[in-house]
């Protein structure tokens, strides 16, 4: 039975031409970059070169404005305690409550160091309020943290424009968005629409890189501190020695995820209406989180299904060989269920049986098909089991 | 994080989702017993029914002889609820025998369960005791009378504790007898008590100081002394911001809305903070050369002229 990979929103497949070139710096090409030797020239090229390739996927920025990171999470926690530490005179940060965990949980932190941290709400379509994000500005913000779009529901935020309402405001405000969703999904160009943003962080693993590599955007003359010391690599601003066939593979994803940018706009945004079609036609009571905003992601489809739990769903589609997620509190190791569905007022009955489908572009129709062939089956079946579900009427009791 | 459920849970998981031969899903029409535990907020709730042989002159020897359960939850939760009526079913029980079937019978007959899934087999156990005293009630039954530490009548009356769950006090310290529990991960894995926003695990009261108390101990907690962020800023200026708001507002009113109006735009004020005025500009249709700026940098000198000329627009 072939695996449908229908999770791209967790991690990615590795893309062969990544890993192609990726491999000589793991055997003929090892040596440190920073060496003196003649060896060492062929690794500080490739890492200078990779930063030309993603500085141009970026909008044609000056690449000595991006530095490689481990991760996505390693790019927010430096960008935001960065700014932090280099304005010590605010003491006010602006973000939402749909963050990632690795924005939402220092949000947190800084709370406990004393800052105050406005956290915006969503309404039911999981969008934000500018009226709302132009009110809590002040005059000691330090900080705008929003990220670019949801890791779970798809929904895309103006930052472009609450970056230029920021800055307008005032200059000295420090502008950071978490764009590991947007990348190979949206438009992100830096020096047009974002230019007004001073820090961006995404990470390799979204875009069919490997796990383990980053990038941090910190815009020059953006008041921020380096948060990992200890070398000069990345001059000074990320110390250890580069990890240089993974900053060679986070390259060529860009790359490629700038070629494949109108694919994913298109036929990947095709599979998803369709998925979206035809599960919400063949399966009652079932509602799409995010389907009314503005702008939402092209791969990503958040269904509420009432009556079920989703970790049950997930259990019966990954024995039909189909890997998804859940919002839903078994799947969370926490027993809490999704913050995003919960902020964006998702009834209960609704958050636990959240099932998320997030599709790449080595997604096609054939793995659509089966999806739609199996998933009301296994609706269906798992409602005959609950006592939310009335089975005679077909419809949900509460 | 994988599953780790042993193969008895998935059996008898993937038999109750097919319907199999044997399994228990459903709910018995006017049942002898009916008893529910859990709840659509926390993520599983089970609603379990049995039938009785009825004895002609004691209804202490009725006998369980038929056990239904419908199910919302993860496969664990489904799996136990299959387990719960498998197990009393093939037993013959009474009620009254049936309430010694615990939670780690239950995980037993699973071949174990991962010990963050074990609340569902004490969502099983609890239903059950839910259910025998439906029927003990319906049949005259005095339940307090013959087994007195399984009835435990005013446990959803006392003081909630974990706020996320509806966890009560007299509820948690039984448990925490009952299954024998340690620390606040082994209440959580058994109860879900302090599994959603953490609040309760060391507030006074919460979780710590019940654990402390029923199994004597003590901690001393450091107290890391939290940072009080009093917060104090003036915003020192020669208008007031109140009256420098009135005139902003009424300017925008008297003046600049008319102006716009003439051409079908429109402006709403979103905020003012010091001399910087929010606003939603509506754009005259058909545009002008110059645009949204354009508009703005009207408002701008407007509110410059008739108000404060240090005041800045930004635009929505």
């Amino acid at each position: 039975m072939k695996t449908v990979y229908v999770d791209n929103n967790a991690t990615t497949a590795i893309a062969p031409e990544v890993l192609e070139v990726m491999q000589p710096y793991f055997t003929r090409d090892y040596f440190n970059p920073s060496s003196m030797y003649d060896a060492a020239r062929s690794p500080a090229e490739a890492i200078r070169s990779a930063r030309e390739t993603v500085a141009r996927c970026l909008g044609g920025i000056d690449p000595d404005q991006l530095l490689f990171t481990g991760s996505a999470t390693e790019s927010n926690n430096a960008a935001i305690f960065g700014a932090v530490q280099a304005n010590p005179a605010r003491r006010h940060v602006i973000t939402t409550a749909v963050e990632h965990p690795s924005v939402l949980e220092i949000g947190k932190e800084l709370e406990r160091r004393g800052l105050d941290v406005t956290f915006l709400p969503v309404d039911g379509h999981g969008e934000i309020s500018i009226d709302a994000f132009v009110k809590a500005l002040r005059s000691d913000t330090l900080l705008v943290s929003v990220m670019m779009a949801n890791n779970e529901t798809g929904v895309c935020y103006p930052v472009a424009e609450l970056a230029r309402i920021a800055k307008q405001t005032d200059q000295e405000i420090v502008v950071h968005t978490d764009a590991t969703q947007a990348i190979g999904k949206l438009p992100v160009n830096l020096s047009s629409d974002l230019k007004d943003v001073d820090l961006l962080a995404f990470s390799g693993h979204k875009i069919h890189a490997p796990k383990g590599v980053g990038v941090l955007f910190v815009r020059r003359g953006c008041r921020w501190r380096p948060f990992i010391l200890g070398g000069h690599q990345e001059k000074g601003r990320r110390a250890g020695t580069e990890n240089v066939p993974y900053i060679v593979g986070i390259a060529k994803a860009c790359e490629l995820a700038v070629q494949n940018l109108a694919d994913e706009q298109t036929r990947v945004r095709g599979l998803r209406d369709r998925l979206e079609h035809e599960l919400t036609a063949r399966i009652p009571a079932v509602e799409v989180n995010g389907r009314d905003a503005k702008i939402r992601l092209p791969n990503t489809l958040n269904l509420a299904i009432h009556g079920i739990e989703g970790e049950a769903i997930l259990f019966e589609l990954s024995r039909h060989g189909i890997c998804a997620s859940s919002g839903s509190a078994c799947t969370s190791g926490s027993l809490d269920p999704s913050h995003v569905l919960k902020a964006m007022n998702v009834p209960f009955s609704a958050i636990h049986g959240s099932l998320r489908i997030s599709l790449s572009r080595y997604n096609d129709d054939t793995d659509a098909e089966r999806i739609i062939e199996v998933l009301p089956t296994i609706v269906a079946n798992l409602r005959r089991l609950s006592p939310y579900w009335d089975d005679a009427n077909n419809c949900l009791q509460i | 994080m994988p599953w780790e459920y042993s193969d008895k849970v998935v059996q008898l998981f993937m038999d109750a989702v097919k319907g199999a031969a044997g399994t228990h899903m459903g709910e018995i029409e006017d049942p002898d017993g009916y008893g529910e535990h859990g709840s659509m907020v926390c993520g599983d709730t089970l609603r379990f029914t049995f039938r009785v042989e009825k004895h002609p002159t004691d209804p202490t020897r009725d006998i369980i002889t038929q056990a239904r359960y419908l199910t919302f939850g993860c496969t664990s939760a489904i799996a136990s609820s299959e387990a719960l009526c498998t197990l009393l079913e093939q037993e013959r029980k009474t009620p009254i025998e049936a309430l010694q079937v615990s939670n780690e019978d239950l995980v037993d007959f699973l071949g174990g369960l991962p010990e963050q899934k074990i609340h569902c087999s004490v969502m099983g156990a609890e239903a059950l005791q839910s259910a025998v005293a439906d029927w003990a009630s319906k049949r005259g039954v005095d339940l307090a009378a013959i087994v007195p530490d399984k009835v435990h009548a005013d446990e959803d009356e006392g003081r909630v504790v974990c706020k996320c769950y509806s966890v009560t006090e007299p509820y948690l310290r039984r448990k925490i007898r009952e299954l024998g529990l340690r620390s606040i991960a082994e209440i959580t894995h058994a109860l879900k008590a302090g599994g959603g926003c953490t609040a309760c695990h060391h507030e006074p009261g919460g979780l710590q100081d019940l654990l402390d108390e029923i199994w004597a101990t003590s901690h001393e907690t450091d107290d890391a002394g939290q940072a009080t962020a009093a917060e104090t800023h003036d915003t020192a200026g020669e208008l007031s911001p109140f009256q420098l708001g009135r005139r902003i507002e009424t300017v925008i009113d008297d003046s600049i809305r008319p102006m716009l109006r003439e051409d079908n735009g429109d402006i709403e004020l979103i905020d003012i903070k010091d001399n910087i005025v929010y606003c939603r500009l509506l754009e005259p249709p058909g545009g002008c050369p110059g645009g949204a700026d354009r508009t703005r940098l009207i408002v701008e000198r407007q509110l410059g002229e008739e108000v404060d000329d240090r005041i800045r627009v930004i635009a929505i």
